[in-house]
């Protein structure tokens, strides 16, 4: 009897443990609690916001390019 | 053939065309950003709303893929003809891409971190597509390297050219053979995903196609742009030479 006792509290020791361990995954740490919250709409904008940056890369690059051009093009005989 | 007619970059001014097909391309990609963040999906588990990204780190790769086709192509033309527009076209094209490449990358990172590792801290997990995919990204620097490794212009052109072609052929190895026969976390491992009639719901497979093809012209747009601007770069810096 006493057996059968151990083995059931046993048992639901494992269960109680498997349910925190569940509990544990469902309460985010950390970054997560911003990135999971509303669905994980948050991980959408950063990807969004990754594209975006790469191009306002490109174009701070070109906009270099042409500040070059006019530089040249004033110190030329073809400026002033 | 002249080496006059060769060396010139002259571009033709650009027509109404250019400007319709440049006003195209901002209406359209900002209807699908507001299509793909607003539009329904269904909620599935893991991936809830991250699922729209489909929409945006998807077509990098496809963007990747075209430009250094074009890079290719003008790479092809560059050893054929000796045209030194071709090698401006080239480097362009190579540049541009491969900035989309590195964005697919940094996207897929973020959208692996909180969908296969959620819970787990992991950023970097070394899944055989990002490993892939990273070598392939690698390759494709290298060949800005070499360029800048390289002070003679013909012989510059000539050697890039001929390591462009060599990028382009490993592209298609490291992004879809490889990883499809490796075991990984990333979708669409078996056939070909991107047609696939069943992997994609049918509310999102037209958002899919239209942010495709709106990134395709989003490329095609800033690949034009900098090949005017690098053009008139050179040809500026060699009028200052005149006295």
């Amino acid at each position: 009897m006493q057996a059968a006792l151990d083995t059931l509290s046993a048992v639901r020791d494992t269960a109680i443990a498997l349910l925190d361990a569940d509990a544990a995954q469902q309460a985010p740490q950390g970054i997560e609690r911003v990135m999971l919250a509303a669905d994980k709409l948050p991980v959408v904008l950063v990807v969004v916001l990754i594209i975006w940056f790469g191009l306002l890369f490109l174009l701070f690059r070109t906009d270099r390019r042409i500040n070059r051009i006019e530089k040249e093009l004033n110190e030329s005989a073809f400026g002033a | 053939m002249t080496s006059t007619d060769r060396d010139n970059l002259m571009l033709p001014a650009r027509g109404i065309g250019y400007r319709v097909f440049t006003v195209l391309v901002a209406v359209w990609m900002t209807v699908v950003v507001c299509v793909g963040i607003l539009g329904h999906i269904s909620n599935l588990p893991i991936l809830e709303h991250t699922a729209r990204n489909l929409y945006f780190h998807v077509p990098m790769w496809f963007t990747l893929m075209l430009g250094w086709f074009v890079t290719a192509y003008h790479s092809l033309r560059l050893l054929v003809t000796r045209r030194r527009i071709h090698d401006v076209r080239a480097e362009q094209a190579a540049l541009v891409a491969t900035v989309f490449g590195v964005l697919g990358l940094t996207t897929g990172i973020v959208w692996a971190r909180f969908t296969w590792y959620m819970g787990t801290n992991i950023w970097w997990n070394g899944d055989p597509r990002q490993v892939m995919v990273t070598v392939q990204l690698l390759i494709c620097g290298a060949y800005f390297v070499l360029r800048g490794a390289l002070d003679d212009e013909r012989q510059r052109a000539r050697l890039a050219a001929v390591y462009a072609l060599f990028a382009t052929v490993t592209m298609p190895f490291l992004m879809y053979v490889l990883p499809r026969r490796m075991e990984s976390l990333h979708p669409g491992a078996e056939g070909n995903p991107a047609f696939s009639q069943m992997d994609i719901a049918p509310e999102m497979r037209w958002v899919f196609y239209a942010a495709a093809v709106g990134f395709l012209m989003l490329f095609w747009w800033i690949y034009t742009l900098r090949v005017r601007v690098r053009a008139a770069e050179i040809r500026v810096s060699e009028l200052a030479d005149w006295p």
